[in-house]
């Protein structure tokens, strides 16, 4: 039986290109922790979008940050002020439950912010340097687009990127449910047949 | 909804149905908290819903366990922090949720500037506030609570206490760095902050939660619409030291609890069991089995058997479960060799027991150090081989260039190998220069890229890898450059690290799981067998309680006004209840084990088999004659209570008629309503105490609970440790007793400081006893040598500082502890309904006291000696004096009749009496030995006395008789017995030169086999290249009986290294050469390997475990592997090592007619057929007080005392002992006394004229008369 039965957009990038890889990695965890400075960062402005967001006041915990990152956070703020009240959720798990021939597996991830406006649901997720070089092919917009017509059951969902450094953008609009789903399908299978 | 539950319920599943119902409705998970114990439970649940969810969108969980909950909130939440700080130092946008090592670490600087002066152990300070902390945490404490528990305690320390807790709480929020504990006061500021966004609750184990949980639960309740809990009534076996409390949950909720209970047979029998613990009735049931043993390896391998026998029989690895409380090294090697696979769930092993990670740690410390540093070879050979890969040969021929190219031209080891042309040299050397000035943790990284295969049979050591990488990413974050990697490296090698309660173990299907009970009971892993692993060890029953916390009166329901030592044993009990209720509740088969001793030697007491009804399964008893006693005997056995003296003389079969008085008291024949905890037995040594156990053991071998059978020290031990009764001294569990070698380095330290002579050690050294001893009988008295009283002072404040306590304070605290505790003193003289005293003549003062004192109730006391057999008294504390009273006051038997001795012996020991009377010396009692007819050996010849010109021609003839004796009597038992340990090496040396066998009976630890063994391999790997040590290892080994003469002769003929050979038909070579490639850190592992390979299956088997703890105990403070050698040689003449005793098993070298040598001291208690007391000269033995030179040890030793005895008097006392040593020397005879004396002997080269001793002189008189 496969051990691993829940796939994030992350874990499905690895077993598409490697399903070793991923075996070795998720099975038997064989990778090594290794602390980057720069997903420190991320980690940090995830953070403060998600206080600023909710409603916290920032001010002294963006202290923290140095000059340079501390002016990229003012302008973020600024580009956030206005919309502010238009974010429903931030920082929402999900998990979705799929059928592949007899077997179920599942997906699973989080989204940074889900958005709200008359034009429909706008699902944000923070960049800290780029976005996505092939954004509408990227398995992470077709994992979150679809997990995300599955939560709010609408197709006039996009995915927003959002690089927090470049405060620049890439919009990925919601397709074809059936062709996210054969994807991931595809890549899960990947995982399975190296148990058969 | 409350559903009152146990875990043989499908309570969760319950929970779960009711779970999705609401999902049904069309409430959103998210709005539904569900509470669970921990992350295993958690990820059960989480998969349970995975499972019975529709498909499609199934939500945001918010399954937690409450820790997760906590860590969750504070991280969604930490603005509110922040913003609550005032200071805009260290701003942070995400804290550091910390393991517990950082928060320990913080603690550690904290204490340093809190001033604890006086208090009793500064190295366990650290834990009791730790402990202190966590308790006012779980518990919810207020300030108030905290005040109230103080004064209930009378805390001498609270202020402190306090400070050192805020300061530490202070410090943390400064450095934003938080333990799950701490993470706890986070939680409650948050969600006091913070709208409640849950609608439903839900949940399980309630019985298992904590006060600070509790608290949440009450505080969102208006905003909850509907709670969902699952409990047990009987449930809680987190109570106390983790927190759980007892909740009324319907009356928290206001409503009637649906019982889901199965009211089968599994339920009624499990709350059977609950009654029973509480009640103290035994249990019986039908699917616990025990099973109980004289020692922990036969449990072992009894469960090992038994699980061999159900695989067999077609049981899955995961049916079966082990469960102990002392999952440790020794286990582990013994479960592993069986080939099972086994997954411990403990998680208390220390970075170093890692093989892989300790060679990485020892790697980067070796890069982090300077260059001139000498670096342990056998480390070296160590990474080279198993990190690097390299070749085996050519490693150790590299160490070895090292090791003379340091010792002559201090050259470094990277210099060394920078000129090799391996490429694995290369590597480490560019690895050097890239990581040399970077963190740690780049370094660890980087190490880990190079030298580690990232392959599925490193899998677990990555997982390890990963979690230490995460506490130096977080020490690097929070202290930033403040702390050095070599320190780094030291905090967390020394950190023991706690478990954390986010993680979650891995179990899988083919694994035999072995845990604590806790763990098990958490995890609710249910299976058809569960093995209760070291049933009487004391660890089940461990109460947390020392001088700075109480884990019961800080619990958040304690109403009382005082703490009693009957709440403590009636909490310990009632958790110890709900502990084995539910163990039993998850499983089909229960076995038992349980042993007399653990593996150290030392006596089990206080286990939980005294719980369960024994029905030994594993007894072959061989049927024993009935002892048909003697009619002075029968005096014995007639006691009916009260004070009795028995004078019991040499060979009289004393052993015999106590046992026999033992066991009629058990059968109830004495005292009605008698249980084995009511008697106490006593012994003077600990191999008495040991030998009747074993055999009361063998004689009642479905005996739950033995009778305390203990030295004083044993006894003394227990006062104290019972019910945590150390605290109440201010102590703290781990207090150690320190052995002679601590006690004398401790001491040769002080006086080093004071510039006095190293000589003198051993007077200060008896002096401090003696001293003790007076004290135990004034507190107030004072020494008025004033150097003395320096040396003293020094000495205890150095045991104090390191919660250390030697022999003397043993006894001394003990009685202190009875004296100033009415509550303690009465358990115990409610315990003691009878007192059995055997060598009583040799009792000390403090030891009479505290027999008096735990009499006092019943009055039940026997004391059993003979003052004719006191030769301890000038040496130790022992006070015949005490004993000689005591018979003056109580019915006096007497068992005069000797049944051993030959009749010609018993008239020479009657002489020896009659002689001391004649000189007017009151050495013995008016007793005279007297034959048992039909049963001595008549032979008015058996004593011969013999003087020789020299030496020479004295050993001569004794090696000639005893060659004669071995011809004609090839069973033959013999002794010589010496005045000194110094002749016991001379003889033993004179008659192996002449091919007799002998047996050093002496307590060295060289003289055990295992310990020789292990030394000589050590000694080996240390240093391969020394041919003379490995001829000298066959020799020795071959002498054990290890090795055959071919092999012997085999090595005598090397003459370069072992392992540059290719001898492949010998079995010696390939033996050395698998002791030197095994490589491992953990020196444990190494003589494991090396003592179990030559003495597995022999009668030395359970002394293996006591060398490797020797070895682990001295590695522990000499860290590396040469100097742990080189200390294990130093105290190889010692008697024992941190009180580890080896297990005899020399029966078998007995019967080989062997010769024992020992001294006349040792003798004591023992027989032999043929005896022989050499060397009898003036100076071994005097007899008369002007030929005789009192010491000057012996006159120091009475200024300390309060009443000091004139020298006079002293001559005389040690006089007096001198014919009660003849006169014990003597007794040991069966068959033939030889008693001979040279005129000259060899002294230091030269020969010696020495005068002969006057009781030889006077026996060879009375012989010829």
């Amino acid at each position: 039986m496969p051990k691993i039965n829940t796939f994030s957009e992350n874990s499905l990038k690895i077993l598409d290109k490697d399903p070793n890889e991923f075996k070795n990695r998720y099975e038997y965890s064989l990778f090594l922790l290794k602390k980057d400075k720069r997903a420190q960062l991320g980690q940090k402005f995830h953070s403060l979008i998600c206080s600023y967001i909710r409603g916290f006041d920032t001010d002294k915990m963006s202290l923290e940050l140095n000059e340079r990152e501390r002016e990229i956070w003012q302008k973020l703020k600024t580009g956030l002020s206005a919309k502010k009240n238009n974010f429903i959720k931030t920082e929402y798990s999900f998990l979705i439950k799929e059928k592949l021939n007899d077997d179920f597996y599942y997906l699973t991830g989080r989204f940074d912010a889900i958005y709200q406006d008359k034009n429909g649901i706008t699902v944000y997720d923070w960049k800290t340097l780029n976005t996505p070089k092939d954004p509408e092919n990227d398995l992470q917009s077709v994992v979150y687009l679809y997990c995300a017509n599955k939560i709010f059951k609408k197709e006039n969902i996009k995915l927003r990127y959002l690089s927090i450094e470049k405060l620049n953008f890439a919009d990925v609009e919601f397709k074809n449910s059936a062709i996210y789903k054969k994807r991931t399908d595809e890549i899960v299978k990947k995982y399975y047949e190296l148990f058969l | 909804m409350i559903i009152k539950a146990n875990s043989n319920t499908n309570k969760t599943q319950i929970l779960i149905k009711e779970y999705l119902a609401l999902i049904k409705q069309g409430v959103e998970p998210q709005d539904i908290l569900v509470i669970v114990q921990n992350s295993h439970k958690k990820k059960n649940f989480i998969e349970e819903i995975k499972k019975l969810s529709d498909l499609g969108n199934i939500g945001d969980l918010k399954i937690y366990s409450f820790f997760g909950l906590c860590y969750n909130f504070i991280l969604d939440n930490w603005a509110i922090i922040e913003n609550s700080i005032k200071s805009d130092d260290n701003r942070k946008i995400i804290p550091n949720l910390c393991g517990l090592e950082i928060s320990q670490y913080i603690f550690k600087n904290c204490i340093k500037e809190v001033d604890f002066s006086g208090y009793n152990s500064k190295t366990s300070l650290l834990h009791q506030l730790l402990r202190r902390n966590a308790l006012i945490n779980f518990n919810d404490l207020t300030a108030e609570e905290i005040k109230n528990r103080e004064q209930i305690l009378k805390e001498s320390y609270s202020k402190e206490a306090s400070k050192a807790i805020n300061k530490y709480k202070l410090e943390t929020i400064d450095k934003r760095a938080f333990d799950y504990i701490r993470q706890i006061n986070l939680f409650e500021f948050i969600y006091k902050r913070v709208k409640n966004s849950f609608k439903y609750v839900f949940l399980d184990d309630g019985d298992e939660i904590i006060p600070a949980l509790y608290s949440y639960l009450e505080y969102i309740k208006p905003e909850v619409k509907e709670f969902f809990i699952a409990y047990d009534e009987f449930g809680s076996s987190r109570l106390g030291y983790l927190g759980a409390i007892n909740i009324n949950f319907e009356e928290f909720l206001n409503e009637k609890s649906i019982p889901k209970d199965n009211n089968d047979k599994k339920t009624k029998n499990a709350q059977k069991l609950f009654n029973c613990v509480q009640n103290d009735e035994l249990i019986e049931l039908e699917n616990i089995k025990t099973k109980s043993f004289l020692r922990r390896d036969e449990q072992i391998k009894a469960v090992l058997k038994d699980i061999k026998k159900l695989i067999n029989d077609g049981v899955k690895p995961s049916e079966i479960v082990i469960i102990t409380p002392l999952c440790n090294e020794y286990l582990k090697i013994l479960l592993d060799s069986s080939g099972f696979n086994f997954n411990y769930l403990s998680k208390s092993e220390k970075l170093y027991q890692n093989k892989l990670i300790s060679y990485i740690l020892e790697l980067l410390k070796i890069i982090n150090e300077e260059n001139n540093v000498f670096l342990s070879p056998y480390t070296l050979k160590g990474i080279f081989i198993e990190l690097l890969g390299l070749d085996e040969k050519e490693t150790l021929k590299i160490i070895q260039s090292y090791k003379i190219a340091y010792e002559t031209q201090n050259t470094n080891i990277f210099e060394l190998i920078k000129e090799s042309k391996n490429e694995q040299f290369q590597k480490l050397i560019r690895l050097r220069e890239k990581i040399r000035y970077e963190s740690l943790s780049f370094q660890l990284y980087e190490t880990v890229i190079n030298f580690v295969d990232m392959t599925k049979k490193n899998s677990k050591d990555i997982i390890k890898i990963n979690k230490l990488l995460k506490q130096i990413y977080d020490f690097e974050e929070i202290f930033k450059n403040s702390v050095s990697n070599s320190a780094l490296i030291t905090q967390l090698e020394n950190t023991i690290i706690s478990e954390n309660p986010l993680e979650d173990d891995e179990i899988f299907e083919n694994q035999i799981i072995v845990s604590t009970a806790q763990k098990i009971i958490d995890y609710s892993y249910k299976t058809k067998y569960q093995f209760l692993l070291d049933a009487s060890c004391d660890l089940w029953i461990k109460q947390d309680i020392g001088p700075l916390y109480n884990a019961w009166v800080m619990q958040k329901k304690w109403n009382k006004e005082s703490f009693e030592l009957e709440d403590n044993i009636r909490l310990t009990k009632d958790k110890i209840a709900r502990t084995l209720y539910k163990l039993y509740l998850l499983s089909q088969n229960i076995t038992l084990y349980s042993s007399v001793y653990d593996e150290g030697g030392m006596e089990n007491i206080f286990g939980i088999d005294k719980y369960y009804k024994y029905k030994n399964e594993n007894i072959n008893k061989t049927p024993q004659k009935p002892i048909i006693p003697r009619d002075d005997q029968k005096n014995v056995l007639n006691y009916k209570g009260g004070l009795m003296s028995v004078s019991a003389t040499a060979g009289s079969g004393k052993t015999t008629i106590l046992l026999l008085l033992v066991e009629k008291i058990l059968n109830g024949e004495i005292i009605e309503k008698i249980e084995p905890k009511n008697i106490f037995v006593l012994t003077f040594m600990e191999s008495a105490a040991r030998n009747f156990r074993e055999k009361i053991k063998d004689k009642y071998p479905n005996l739950s609970e033995l009778p305390n059978i203990s030295t004083i020290h044993g006894l003394a031990l227990r006062i104290l440790k019972e019910n945590n009764n150390y605290s109440r001294i201010g102590f703290d569990f781990d207090f150690e007793i320190i052995d002679e070698i601590k006690r004398t380095s401790i001491l040769s330290e002080i006086l080093n400081t004071l510039g006095i002579d190293g000589t003198k050690l051993e007077l200060y050294n008896s002096a401090i006893s003696s001293y003790k001893n007076e004290l135990a009988q004034d507190y107030n008295f004072i020494s008025s040598n004033r150097l003395f009283l320096k040396i003293y002072e020094a000495y205890q404040e150095k045991l104090k500082s390191q919660n250390l306590i030697d022999y003397d304070d043993l006894l001394f605290l003990s009685l202190k502890l009875l004296r100033e505790n009415e509550d303690i003193l009465s358990y115990y003289q409610n315990l003691a309904k009878i007192i059995i005293e055997d060598e009583a003549q040799d009792s000390s003062a403090i030891q009479q006291n505290l027999i008096k004192l735990l009499g006092q109730k019943y009055k039940n006391i026997i004391r059993c000696g003979d003052i004719n057999q006191a030769i301890t008294s000038t040496f130790t504390n022992s006070d015949v004096k005490g004993f000689r009273d005591f018979m003056t006051k109580s019915q006096n038997v007497v068992m005069d009749k000797c049944q051993r001795c030959a009749t010609g012996v018993l008239d020479c020991a009657n002489n020896t009496v009659k002689i001391a009377k004649e000189d007017e010396i009151n050495a013995f009692s008016s007793l005279i030995m007297k034959p048992v007819e039909n049963v001595n050996i008549v032979d008015k010849n058996a004593v011969t006395l013999k003087n020789f010109e020299e030496e020479k021609e004295e050993t001569d003839y004794i090696i000639k008789t005893i060659k004669k004796i071995i011809k004609d009597d090839p069973k033959a038992s013999f002794a010589i017995l010496l005045r000194s340990n110094f002749a016991i090496g001379k003889w033993d040396n004179i008659l192996k030169e002449n091919s007799i066998k002998t047996y050093r009976n002496s307590d060295s630890l060289v003289n055990n086999p295992v310990y020789k063994t292990v030394l000589l391999i050590l000694e080996f790997i240390n240093n391969p290249y020394d041919i003379k040590h490995l001829k000298e290892t066959a020799k020795q080994l071959y002498d054990l009986g290890l090795y055959d003469y071919g092999t012997l002769k085999y090595a005598q003929n090397l003459n370069e290294p072992i392992f540059l050979r290719d001898d492949y038909d010998e079995q010696f070579f390939w033996d050395m050469n698998y002791f030197l490639y095994k490589n491992t850190l953990n020196i444990y592992e190494i003589c494991h390997i090396i003592a179990s390979y030559y003495f597995e299956n022999t009668p030395q088997n359970p002394n293996i475990a006591l060398v490797c703890a020797i070895a682990q105990k001295i590695q522990n403070t000499q860290k590396t592997f040469e100097n742990t050698v080189s200390r294990l040689r130093e105290i190889q003449f010692k008697n024992n090592f941190s009180n580890i005793k080896f297990f005899s098993c020399d029966e078998d070298d007995k019967k080989n007619s062997s010769v024992q040598i020992m001294t006349l001291h040792k003798s004591k208690g023992d027989e032999f057929d043929y005896v022989f007391i050499p060397e009898l000269t003036n100076e071994n033995l005097c007899f008369s007080e002007e030929n005789f030179k009192l010491k000057e040890n012996s006159k120091f030793i009475q200024k300390v005392k309060k009443f000091p005895k004139s020298d006079d008097i002293l001559k005389r006392e040690i006089i007096e002992e001198n014919y009660r040593l003849i006169y014990v020397g003597i007794t040991r005879a069966k068959k033939k006394l030889f008693l001979t004396v040279s005129n000259k002997y060899k002294y230091f080269a030269k020969m010696k004229e020495y005068k002969n001793s006057e009781i030889f002189e006077r026996l060879e008189d009375l012989c010829q008369k």
